[in-house]
């Protein structure tokens, strides 16, 4: 990769008095990529993002954003920068369609065709004050000011937690889009089905600190894959190496098992000598991972 | 029916538990100031000669305007001209602490979503609401008790049991009617600023009406609750029926509160909101346009408010500033030329007073605009704004300029309708206040109101958790200044904020170089929160 990456994150460090929110952050995105920042809540993925917006002070390590530090270069870095936040919290007396003209305006954008169509087709009011929406009204609200405006960074903390179905999925369409027109997006969630579909790398974060980057077909060689097979004739898998959590099925010799990814090779020349009868194979969720992440590796 | 009142009790106790740093503050200052005056009092006004000189002073029309009218017997006792002092200012300042209670009980618990999650509990339509009213019911109650018994223990000339009883129950039973009156507007607006608003422009009709009357002709001042306070007369003749008046009137309006409580949605006023823009204006386009949207009703309101009131003050000047009503004989034996001089410095002192009241009115909404930039940052709205190219330093600038210049005008606003009003009321025009008077005026204590206002933007800065202070400081200074000479405070407590650093105006002239110093202070200030605001941590709910 030649080109520099839109968004360089070096050892980011960030204390709260003597609690340490981030102990250590370090990842990259590039243009022309949607990045998955994903892991539980209170993990520290707000609080990252708060620091690459300047809003709160890194206490080690550094940050930057085409290739400008995001505490002292905010406001120009802000000129070509998106972001939706996660919970979004507007002025109740001003209506919809004021808050998006106006977070517009200050990005020196207009109100355009652009903005109608996105505000049509995520079905906003945009007359009613802020007051009255609901959570989900909210997101659009700010979607809608992001999609319209001409970026070259996008940040989503978490944005489709209150849309319905249908607004995911235009949600998810415009991301697409934008990672056409080679923008970089950097997009928290939790929502792993979501993540899984539309990201091209992940970072998973835990207590404060990056435990895994990669694309999911790299994170995947990291775990096992799940197999189920009928064989001609009996074999015991469970004395196999690497194969994990075996059980035998309905049928005779039909087994149901896991094998780390190093092990597939073997375990696969092993089953063949018994005769293959079906073989289903199932590659690890990007929820798999997560759970492999959280639950084995908490000690 | 009981069912609607499910769990008040319980949510009676949650309010009390939520609200108990407030209350203390709110009962200490109260039993505080009453109490701590009470025990000066025999030292201040002991001696029949002390008694007799301000009895005059007190039947002065701009006393009776700026403290109300009572009635004296020959030879009023040292506990009579007590109530004449407190009484009033006190229910004004227990009236504040119920609005605010009230307000944030109702409304702002709605605003913040908790109602709510309440709500879908096994509790009544009606107990939150139940609860706010008995929040203030209880609140008053402990804050009378500690009046009366606080009283018994001051050994005032004239002071009887029941006098202190009735003036104990008398305050708190009026501020309760007010407190309730907070809470049928919470019913009525649909968020709590506007909740806020609406109570103190009725409770500043309320003042008004109170005021007038009470200049004009004391029996109408029956129309104005806040004037039932002045039928007491605790150590007159003690007359109980202004309390049973209140009590009733804080009946009547939890009713009405509640009737319109079962009506309307949760979350939703009575007052309908109506659909608004598609787009955004052409002037809305950035922060300070923004906080102009957002804020422009508190801010023409506020500065509306304040010639209103200067209005009706410079409508009494003409009773002021008329010697020959205090003192018939007066043209006779000296002439009309010094008549006219002493009627001019009547004016002037009534005035110096009322300057110092509209500075420390004035600095109220700058300090507010100031404070917003923390409150709107921790409601989550500046997350948005600072995500565009939008620095720290133009979004404080925007915030801190606006509030010195909605507090600037309404004040300098204030006193030109004071004084303007006033010089046009008077039947000769010679007695009035000359451009120079009105000028020193506004010069005189604008300063004192900049240097608050960077007192907040100082505290914004650096350590916003004590934000509550400043408001104690004004109050506390205001206090000192205006009831400062009735209460004989020493030199050095009425110097002790920044409306006390100048010479009084327009009695005095301006002191140009303590004018210069207090304005480079208040520059200081506010570069002194900036410093502290573009380097610190945002806080995000």
């Amino acid at each position: 990769m030649t080109a520099t990456p839109v968004l360089q994150i070096n050892h980011l460090q960030k204390s709260f008095g003597h609690f340490q929110a981030l102990k250590d952050i370090t990842f990259n995105v590039n243009a022309g990529e949607v990045f998955g920042f994903i892991g539980p809540n209170g993990a520290g993925k707000s609080t990252t993002i708060r620091v690459l917006l300047g809003l709160i002070r890194a206490t080690g390590g550094d940050a930057t954003i085409f290739g400008q530090d995001v505490w002292h270069d905010s406001v120009a870095i802000h000129r070509r920068l998106a972001y939706v936040p996660g919970d979004v919290y507007l002025w109740p007396n001003l209506t919809g369609g004021e808050i998006i003209d106006l977070l517009l305006k200050m990005n020196g954008a207009h109100h355009s065709q652009r903005t109608d169509d996105l505000i049509k087709q995520f079905g906003l009011d945009p007359t009613k004050k802020a007051r009255t929406y609901s959570k989900g009204n909210r997101q659009k609200v700010a979607l809608i000011a992001a999609f319209s405006q001409d970026a070259d960074f996008y940040i989503f903390d978490e944005p489709t937690s209150g849309l319905d179905p249908l607004n995911e999925r235009q949600f998810q369409l415009a991301v697409l889009a934008l990672k056409q027109q080679g923008k970089a997006v950097l997009l928290s969630s939790h929502i792993l089905s979501e993540v899984e579909r539309m990201c091209d790398r992940i970072a998973i974060i835990r207590e404060g600190r990056i435990i895994e980057t990669g694309s999911l077909a790299e994170m995947r060689h990291l775990t096992r894959t799940v197999i189920n097979v009928t064989l001609k004739t009996p074999l015991d898998v469970t004395q196999l190496a690497g194969v994990h959590n075996a059980e035998p099925g309905q049928h005779t010799n039909e087994w149901q098992f896991s094998v780390e990814a190093k092990a597939l090779p073997a375990v696969m020349l092993a089953l063949t000598e018994h005769h293959i009868m079906a073989l289903q194979s199932t590659p690890p969720t990007l929820e798999d991972l997560f759970m492999h992440y959280y639950t084995t590796e908490k000690e | 029916m009981t069912s609607r009142f499910a769990r008040t009790g319980r949510l009676t106790g949650l309010a009390l538990r939520r609200d108990r740093f407030r209350i203390l503050i709110w009962i200490l200052v109260l039993v505080g100031l009453m109490i701590g005056v009470a025990f000066k009092f025999t030292d201040i006004f002991g001696t029949q000669h002390e008694i007799a000189a301000i009895k005059d002073t007190l039947k002065s029309p701009a006393m009776v305007a700026l403290l109300g009218a009572f009635k004296f017997t020959n030879n009023p006792s040292t506990a009579q001209i007590f109530s004449t002092e407190m009484v009033v200012f006190m229910t004004i300042t227990q009236i504040i602490m119920n609005i605010m209670l009230g307000v944030h009980a109702t409304r702002g618990e709605e605003d913040e979503g908790i109602t709510e999650l309440i709500r879908s509990r096994a509790v009544g339509q009606l107990a939150p609401l139940s609860a706010a009213a008995l929040e203030l019911v209880i609140v008053n109650a402990l804050v009378a008790i500690l009046y009366g018994i606080g009283l018994g223990f001051s050994d005032m000339h004239g002071i009887t049991t029941e006098g202190n009883w009735a003036v104990a129950i008398g305050l708190a039973a009026v501020s309760l009617a007010f407190g309730l009156l907070a809470l049928l507007t919470a019913q009525l607006a649909d968020h709590s600023a506007s909740a806020t608003g609406l109570t103190y422009a009725l409770f500043g009709l309320a003042y008004i009406v109170r005021m007038m009357t009470d200049v004009q002709n004391p029996d109408y001042t029956w129309w104005s609750p806040l004037g039932w306070v002045e039928k007491i007369s605790p150590y007159h003749h003690p007359n109980w029926l202004p309390i049973v008046l209140a009590l009733l009137l804080a009946l009547i309006l939890f009713i009405l509160a509640a009737i319109i409580n079962l009506q309307r949605d949760l979350n939703a006023g009575a007052i309908a909101t109506r659909p608004g823009r598609r787009i955004a204006s052409a002037f809305l386009r950035g922060p300070v346009s923004l906080l102009w949207r957002r804020e422009h009703n508190v801010i023409i309101g506020w500065i509306i408010g304040l010639a209103i009131l200067a209005m009706t003050y410079g409508s009494i000047y003409n009773s002021v500033g008329d010697m020959l009503k205090t003192n018939p004989t007066m043209q006779q034996v000296f002439g009309s030329n010094v008549l006219h001089e002493a009627n001019h410095a009547m004016l002037v002192s009534f005035t110096s007073t009322l300057v110092i009241l509209m500075a420390a009115l004035a600095a109220i909404p700058g300090i507010q605009l100031v404070y917003k930039l923390y409150s709107d940052e921790t409601n989550g709205w500046l997350e948005s704004l600072y995500a565009r190219p939008l620095s720290r330093t133009q979004l404080f600038f925007g915030y801190v300029g606006t509030g010195l210049l909605s507090s600037i005008v309404a004040f300098g606003v204030a006193i030109s309708t004071l004084i303007l009003v006033g010089n046009a009321t008077l039947s000769h025009p010679k007695d009035g206040l000359t451009t120079f008077e009105l000028w020193q005026s506004i010069w005189g204590q604008l300063p004192a109101v900049l240097v608050f206002i960077g007192i907040a933007t100082a505290i914004i800065g650096w350590w916003p958790r004590i934000r509550a202070l400043n408001w104690l400081y004004l109050g506390l200074g205001f206090i000192t200044l205006y009831m400062g000479g009735m209460l004989k405070l020493p030199k050095w407590a009425q110097h002790l904020s920044p409306l006390g650093w100048m010479n009084k105006v327009p009695s005095h002239d301006v002191e140009w170089a303590n004018f210069s110093w207090m304005l480079v202070l208040s520059l200081v200030l506010i570069l002194i929160g900036w410093w502290g605001y573009h380097r610190r941590d945002l806080h995000m709910s």
